[in-house]
């Protein structure tokens, strides 16, 4: 079981330094090598996820490193699924390596037994994990295309090493990973955080035991609420929306990995 | 054999000069010039930027003069062309490798990496092949230069980066936009600068193309060439609403795009970019609109810079390419100078042994030797012989793989008094006629481009076939 998440991790690994070498070297070929690496990884950590729930059937999946492992195996997992509309493998070389660190974190952490909290708590943990998961995968690779989009759009403003067409992806591509990330992962946000909330209900009987991780999550949500609204209420600019999608991924990446750590 | 190249080209000669070249079909040029005695084969090459004869020759000072008189008389014009000797240039074997081999990688083009030279070579190919003027010499140089082209362009950045202002505009937006497919432009003017990129844009699939000028009919004019449709300036505000792509190059005192005027389409168009090129000369849009968010501005002189830098690229990337020349230059000469060792070596592998016959006839009588005994002494003088002979036969044959070939070939012809054409079997034509598939003058062979023939006419192969 641990050893599918350290084949992913160093499939992960190669796909990352395999996608930075073809944006350096401007090699479309390498780039898709990168893309094909990291679909292996996530295929081999996904085994790895099901292995586990295989043998536990309630596996622990609540602690830091499992759910930022599962976080960026979902993160990996969408930007495979927007490749296939969109030229961008380049973000392949910022993916890589963050679901090399959550599958490396996952393979030190796996628990061969169930928490005993969890075994009696039914599905909701388990929804809570996957949903608040896949929704904090999806906004920050929103933040991540947030990065590669000012970093374009500084280039291009600046007239700067504009020759040809490059290997990064367009500002349009950029622009829509956003869009379509912050549309996706702020609902399975919201999920994730109902679901959090009738699990306590369930196990605790109350809603909300004021703990540092649901508060910074509640302050995510509303950071997030407000991003959606601007982005499709109020028509956002492209340049706004990035930086807003990496002021986010900053907060969450403090919410989560800071505050778990903390906590 | 000789190898011999006389041109023109764009450095050399002005255009009023090459448009006097221009046939559109070559083949009885072809065939005049390869009706001469004095010449073995021949290609023409004749494009808007060059007019080349390619021929191989047993007689070198005759060919020249051939060709010369063919320039002199203007090809096939009606009336002679006063061409002047330093429009022409020259080039014989070697230097005739290295150039063919430039020439189609694109590396001597007007504009380095262009595309297009290639195909004009296997069309000139294609026409000398079809005229039967074509033999295994040229056929193989052409081969060979089609697959140095492929390397170079493989191998190298020569033909990545786009020169022209039109297509840097085009790969700009490329950067901006994951597609242009469902994009549309609006091209304020209609000159040609306007038609130029329009050209480019229409290459890249642009949804719809809209033209806004002060006088509509020219407008229309164009519209009507590149299936778009034609507005009046008074249109403008409402055009850019709907325009992805923006390119304006039209005469005017002050910018025709001022910021307020692009401020309020962007708001119109809720914040989607906008891509707005600039050719005018005065600018046409306000400079200012480069620091609005979704609003990316280039002017003819950010254009330009990048076609400058592209072009600097392409011509660094060209000298990579001179090393990939200058291997299969080398790999090519290897190959000629093979094949004329073959009579060379049969040549000397057959007097020796006329020798030895002639001098075992001379004394075998006087001996009285037994019919065995006879026997002996002929495999001995044939041992004596072979040992002798197999020291130089092999550096012969090692050396032709050189660049110091030819040298070494024309000594052992000078040191054993070789006359290849007097050799049984004799001559390199016949030579070229047993070893080369690809185009004997009277046989049609591979098409242009087919480089599955391309090893047939290896000449270590029809030296081996030879000794055996």
């Amino acid at each position: 079981m641990v050893e599918f998440h350290q084949i992913a991790a160093a499939l992960y690994l190669a796909a990352g330094v395999g996608a930075l070498l073809g944006v350096v070297l401007r090699n479309g070929r390498i780039e898709r090598g990168a893309a094909w690496g990291l679909a292996l990884g996530v295929a081999v950590q996904g085994l790895g996820f099901a292995t586990l729930h295989r043998l536990h059937n309630a596996p622990a999946v609540t602690d830091l490193p499992m759910a930022v492992s599962l976080m960026t195996w979902m993160g990996a997992l969408s930007l495979l699924a927007l490749m296939w509309r969109l030229r961008i493998p380049a973000l392949a070389a910022v993916i890589g390596p963050a679901a090399f660190l959550g599958a490396f974190m996952a393979a030190l952490h796996i628990v061969d037994r169930p928490e005993a909290g969890l075994a009696q708590s039914g599905s909701w943990p388990h929804v809570h994990v996957l949903l608040g998961s896949a929704g904090l995968g999806l906004l920050g690779l929103a933040g991540i295309a947030g990065v590669f989009f000012l970093a374009e759009h500084r280039r291009i403003k600046a007239k700067r090493n504009v020759r040809g067409r490059g290997v990064l992806p367009s500002l349009e591509a950029l622009d829509r990973v956003n869009a379509i990330a912050l549309a996706a992962g702020f609902p399975l946000l919201t999920l994730g955080l109902m679901t959090g909330v009738l699990w306590l209900q369930e196990v605790h009987g109350v809603f909300w035991f004021g703990t540092s991780h649901e508060v910074w999550m509640v302050i995510a949500w509303g950071i997030y609420a407000g991003l959606s609204l601007a982005r499709f209420v109020g028509h956002q600019g492209a340049r706004q929306a990035a930086a807003s999608a990496v002021a986010g991924l900053l907060f969450l990446i403090f919410a989560v990995v800071g505050i778990g750590v903390l906590a | 054999m000789k190898l011999l190249l006389l041109g023109m080209n764009h450095r050399t000669a002005p255009v009023e000069i090459r448009e006097r070249f221009a046939v559109p079909d070559l083949v009885p040029v072809l065939h005049k010039l390869a009706d001469a005695e004095e010449i073995q084969e021949v290609v023409l090459v004749s494009t808007c930027n060059r007019v080349e004869v390619i021929a191989t020759t047993h007689q070198p000072e005759a060919a020249r003069l051939r060709l010369g008189d063919f320039f002199a008389r203007g090809g096939l014009a009606a009336s002679p062309v006063e061409v002047e000797a330093e429009q022409l240039y020259e080039f014989w074997d070697r230097d005739v490798v290295r150039h063919v081999f430039r020439v189609a990688s694109s590396m001597d083009s007007m504009v380095v990496g262009e595309p297009q030279i290639l195909g004009q070579l296997k069309d000139a190919y294609r026409d000398a092949v079809e005229a039967g003027t074509c033999g295994p010499v040229l056929s193989r140089l052409f081969q060979r230069g089609f697959s140095t082209a492929k390397r170079v362009k493989n191998e190298t950045r020569i033909a990545e980066r786009p020169v022209s202002v039109a297509k840097v505009a085009v790969e700009l937006a490329s950067q901006i936009f994951e597609s242009l497919d469902d994009k549309r432009a609006l091209l304020i003017g209609a000159g040609e600068m306007i038609e130029a990129a329009m050209v480019s844009l229409q290459r890249e699939g642009l949804s719809e193309l809209k033209i806004a000028n002060r006088t509509v009919a020219h407008a229309d004019e164009l519209a009507a060439r590149f299936g778009g449709t034609a507005h009046g300036l008074d249109e403008l505000d409402t055009l850019l609403q709907g325009a992805d792509v923006v390119l304006s190059c039209i005469a005017c005192d002050e910018p025709l795009l001022s910021l307020d005027r692009i401020q309020r389409a962007l708001h119109a168009r809720q914040n989607r970019p906008f891509f707005l090129i600039d050719l005018g000369v005065p600018r046409n849009i306000d400079p200012a609109v480069n620091d609005l968010d979704t609003a990316y501005l280039y002017d003819v002189d950010d254009l330009q810079d990048v076609a400058a830098a592209n072009t600097e690229e392409r011509e660094r990337e060209a000298r990579r390419g001179e090393r990939i020349v200058l291997e299969e230059e080398q790999r090519f000469d290897g190959w000629l100078v093979a094949l004329q060792a073959v009579p060379a070596i049969r040549h000397l592998r057959a007097r020796a042994e006329a020798i030895t016959a002639q001098e075992m006839g001379r004394h075998a009588g006087a001996l009285q030797l037994s019919d065995a005994q006879l026997e002996g002494v002929e495999a001995l003088t044939r041992s004596i012989v072979n040992k002798i002979l197999h020291a130089p036969l092999s550096r012969l044959r090692a050396e032709t793989g050189r660049e110091e070939g030819l040298a070494v070939l024309e000594a052992a012809r000078e040191l054993f008094a070789l006359d290849d054409a007097s050799a049984p079997g004799g001559h390199i034509d016949a030579e070229l006629q047993a070893t080369s598939s690809p185009g004997s003058r009277d046989e049609p062979h591979t098409e242009p481009g087919d480089e599955s023939g391309e090893d047939a006419g290896n000449a270590e192969e029809s030296e081996e076939r030879h000794e055996r």
